[in-house]
């Protein structure tokens, strides 16, 4: 089915998900720490990508994990794995905090020394596995039309809906619809052809 | 009003968070209609948007990130793990308390109890004193009366009338009773000054003697005067007249003023 293709980890990884989570809701501090360690990485990439600052991001990844920690019940397993659920839930604060950001008008260019460097993965299986994904997931926004690719990249890490979008694009707002609807489709056809 | 097939149209973008929100707040209200189609494609299209994580480039957050979250979770997992302080239990039973809390109310209300009892006994106490005294003054009169009648209508009582015209015009006379004593009384007497009284004198034959001060007392609001004498001299014999004057209030040991009023004895 669609949504077993979109499933971010492997059975096993969700299996070892679960079970930490279980252990976190007993407050495992150890359990906690190796879901850090598992998922840090990529939500700090999908925070930075969007704050575009190194502190700020770390600031926000800071509340998005100790959010886990503290209210870690909030999670239903039964909805889906935890991965989708985390990046969720990263993605809206860091967005949050880029909106707040933009009314005080106080945004700062980072310097170009603080980002971070992409880090390899202490589980080498695990990380394989996620860099398959990324992978898999990079090369099918590379195939989309550059409008497209652009686009979908505004919507998602700067949050700005079809009518900001088509503004900042200086393009019709149909056409800007076209362009999100068509790449994101593309992406759901690249995704099933792929598993 | 947009069919199933235009909104699905909308879902993806949805998913982005990239509608305008007019159309989120149509697709929103059909959703919540319960169309079970969009419903699916919308939790599709969250998985499809999920993946876009994917993306933004991986990278470390520095280890001082992973050592304060750590320290802090460590520290708030203590303080959970930490047993609750339960207070000593007390010694006293918590029956004992209660026990004691009815007793202090019990005794309280009794205080307040006694005290309204006892102003209640005081305040008929005093009403049982004033009635007392009305009913004494009440017998006073009464026996004034009575005697003030058995003079009037005693047939050895002997009238004192003044001997010519009054030039004061005080409408007096007088019964003088040996055993029962003087009546003096009239109508239409006019009160006298402010801080002043009508006095009786009983003015004695010798006239050497001076006169023999007695009774003090005021006409009523309707003029009416009574005054009884209830221990006059023993004789008539030796008085020659009454006389009423007006004196200050208290009365006078010797008449200060013409007499208003005179009437011969013997």
């Amino acid at each position: 089915m669609f949504l077993a293709a979109f499933t971010s980890s492997s059975p096993r990884e969700v299996s070892l998900d679960a079970t930490l989570l279980s252990r976190l809701l007993q407050k495992d501090v150890s359990a906690f720490e190796q879901l850090y360690d598992r998922h840090s990485r990529l939500v700090y990439g999908l925070v930075l990508r969007i704050l575009q600052q190194a502190s700020t991001s770390e600031e926000v990844v800071q509340d998005v994990f100790l959010q886990l920690w503290r209210n870690a019940d909030q999670y239903d397993s039964s909805r889906g794995p935890f991965v989708p659920w985390l990046c969720t839930m990263a993605r809206n604060r860091a967005l949050d905090h880029l909106r707040l950001k933009s009314e005080r008008q106080r945004r700062r260019e980072d310097q170009p020394d603080e980002l971070p460097s992409v880090v390899v993965a202490p589980d080498y299986e695990k990380a394989l596995d996620e860099k398959r994904r990324a992978e898999r997931v990079r090369a099918l926004m590379a195939s989309l039309t550059p409008q497209q690719k652009k686009a979908i990249e505004l919507a998602y890490f700067e949050g700005l809906s079809h009518s900001e979008i088509a503004a900042t694009l200086k393009k019709p707002l149909g056409t800007v619809k076209s362009w999100i609807r068509n790449g994101l489709l593309r992406l759901k056809e690249g995704l099933q052809a792929t598993t | 009003m947009k069919n199933c097939d235009q909104f699905r149209e909308l879902i993806e973008a949805y998913a982005l968070g990239a509608l305008d929100p007019e159309e989120r707040s149509q697709l929103e209200a059909h959703l919540e209609t319960g169309c079970p189609d969009c419903a699916k494609a919308v939790e599709e299209a969250r998985w499809l948007v999920c993946q876009l994580a994917y993306t933004a480039p991986e990278a470390a957050p520095s280890d001082m990130l992973k050592g304060r979250l750590m320290q802090t979770v460590r520290a708030e997992a203590q303080s959970q793990a930490k047993p609750r302080v339960i207070p000593a239990k007390s010694v006293i039973p918590s029956w004992l308390w209660v026990g004691v809390a009815a007793l202090l109310v019990f005794s309280i209300y009794s205080a307040w109890n006694a005290r309204r009892l006892h102003d209640e006994i005081l305040q008929a106490n005093n009403r049982a004193a004033t009635l007392e005294g009305e009913r004494r003054k009440i017998e006073q009169q009464l026996a004034l009366e009575k005697r003030k009648a058995m003079i009037l209508m005693d047939p050895s009582s002997v009238k004192i009338s003044p001997a010519g015209h009054d030039a004061q015009g005080l409408s007096l006379e007088a019964k003088w009773n040996s055993q029962l004593g003087v009546v003096v009384m009239g109508e239409r007497i006019p009160m006298p000054a402010e801080h002043h009284v009508l006095q009786l004198w009983f003015i004695p034959k010798d006239p050497k003697a001076k006169p023999m001060p007695s009774m003090m007392s005021w006409p009523d609001a309707n003029g009416k005067f009574v005054m009884l004498v209830s221990n006059p001299p023993e004789s008539m014999d030796n008085t020659k007249a009454l006389a009423i004057t007006e004196e200050p209030e208290g009365g006078s040991a010797w008449p200060t003023s013409t007499p208003r009023w005179v009437a011969g004895v013997s």
